[in-house]
């Protein structure tokens, strides 16, 4: 196992003659190996990079050798989110609802062009451009659509970010909300995103305080 | 009999289980005889593409890649050439065909004039591609007068944050993109050496009948 020693900062000082003896992070580590190893992803698709996240699933690429090969059906056991493939506004609210209901330590990997920026659909009247405005993205893997390869490649991203974490810094053992729940947006005559609902108030007051220029009639 | 079907398949399962532990067998002896590896190895990869293969196969992705066609395409970027003190001569002259070609309009061009005299420079101040957008289709490779951009055979691209491309990470020599696809490297060689032969016999005869 490589050293990582930038996990080797127990916050407090290690006697010199107990250095390189005793590891404080150990914990850390277990946790973290553990973690990464088994990051269930939660099994849905919406366009073709669902195809290659398949085909990565399947046996010529083998998810199970990353332990991710368990896509749990019920957001309750999910670890990770794949957003694979076009977000469209309609869905939309369901996926925020589901990832509502993943229980913390929660991931989201946007996969492919459409899901982490909107891609040729950007401007497109049904579809989110991006899902990073509306869930926090950890990993962007770029390709339209990714192959079962560079999918792999995120994966071990996001393993690498796993390993980076600490115990004493997570936000799911501090004091607090353990997570942040995003508001489900209101499917309308055009996507509402109740956080700025606020700011859409504010706007409509100060709009109907100011007189209305004069128009012709 | 209930269950027949089950057993049927799990046999399959154990048929397969059992080649992929005799193939490696099959394949130590080869690695005595003739040096050929199972795994981590060209052949091996080739093996277990091929429809021989018996028992496993999967490719180890890390520590292994599934060989990419020549004609794979994933990101675009930008080819310059090596001058001759190591500096580098970008082929792009910020014409904008590709930008303007590309379906969902990921490129983004920073043209220049030259502050003396105000005349544009054919090359891009700033060049950008969102690889988050770019949809691979490999237009701006096809349309580009100059054979300028080109698509990457590199797709282990996966960030923490958007993959906006600017010039410095966009740019590649012309030496990898001839090492990544040899065929059509030489065919543009070929193309171009002929162009200018023509064009150096054109100017011969003008000079001849002047």
């Amino acid at each position: 196992m490589e050293n990582k020693e930038s996990l080797n900062l127990p916050g407090y000082e290690i006697p010199d003659e107990l250095k390189n003896v005793v590891s404080v992070t150990a914990l850390d580590r277990l946790y973290n190996w553990g973690r990464r190893s088994s990051v269930w992803p939660l099994m849905f698709g919406l366009a073709c990079c669902a195809i290659e996240m398949i085909a990565a699933q399947a046996s010529r690429y083998d998810l199970a050798r990353f332990g991710m090969e368990v896509m749990r059906p019920t957001p309750r056991q999910a670890d990770l989110m794949i957003v694979a493939g076009t977000v469209t506004k309609k869905m939309l609210p369901a996926i925020v609802r589901l990832w509502n209901q993943m229980p913390e330590p929660k991931y989201v990997l946007a996969m492919g062009a459409c899901a982490s920026s909107g891609g040729p659909f950007k401007e497109g009247y049904n579809v989110v451009a991006g899902i990073d405005k509306f869930l926090p993205v950890d990993i962007y893997v770029p390709g339209c659509p990714p192959t079962p390869q560079a999918l792999l490649n995120g994966l071990i991203l996001l393993q690498k970010k796993i390993d980076q974490e600490s115990i004493r810094k997570v936000r799911w053992y501090r004091k607090g909300p353990d997570s942040v729940e995003i508001p489900v947006p209101i499917l309308g005559p055009d996507l509402i995103d109740p956080r700025r609902i606020p700011d859409i108030k504010a706007k409509a007051a100060e709009l109907a305080s100011t007189p209305a220029p004069a128009t012709q009639s | 009999m209930y269950g027949k079907g089950m057993l049927k398949g799990l046999g399959v399962t154990l048929v397969r289980f059992w080649n992929t532990y005799w193939d490696d067998a099959v394949w130590m002896w080869r690695r005595v005889t003739t040096g050929d590896k199972r795994y981590h190895s060209k052949e091996g990869i080739a093996h277990r593409s091929s429809k021989n293969a018996r028992g496993i196969f999967t490719v180890q992705y890390p520590e292994e890649k599934l060989p990419v066609p020549e004609e794979f395409r994933y990101l675009p970027f930008l080819v310059y050439d090596e001058g001759a003190d190591g500096k580098r001569e970008i082929l792009c002259t910020s014409c904008g065909i590709c930008a303007k070609v590309c379906p969902p309009q990921c490129i983004w061009i920073v043209r220049t004039n030259d502050p003396l005299t105000g005349r544009p420079v054919p090359q891009p101040a700033e060049f950008y591609i969102d690889g988050d957008i770019c949809m691979s289709c490999g237009y701006c490779a096809e349309y580009c007068p100059f054979d300028a951009i080109k698509m990457d055979h590199d797709y282990e691209l996966a960030a923490y944050t958007r993959n906006i491309y600017d010039l410095e990470k966009l740019l590649k020599s012309s030496t990898y993109y001839a090492s990544i696809r040899p065929a059509n490297a030489a065919r543009e060689e070929e193309a171009r050496k002929a162009k200018e032969a023509a064009k150096s016999a054109r100017s011969a005869t003008h000079a001849a009948a002047a």
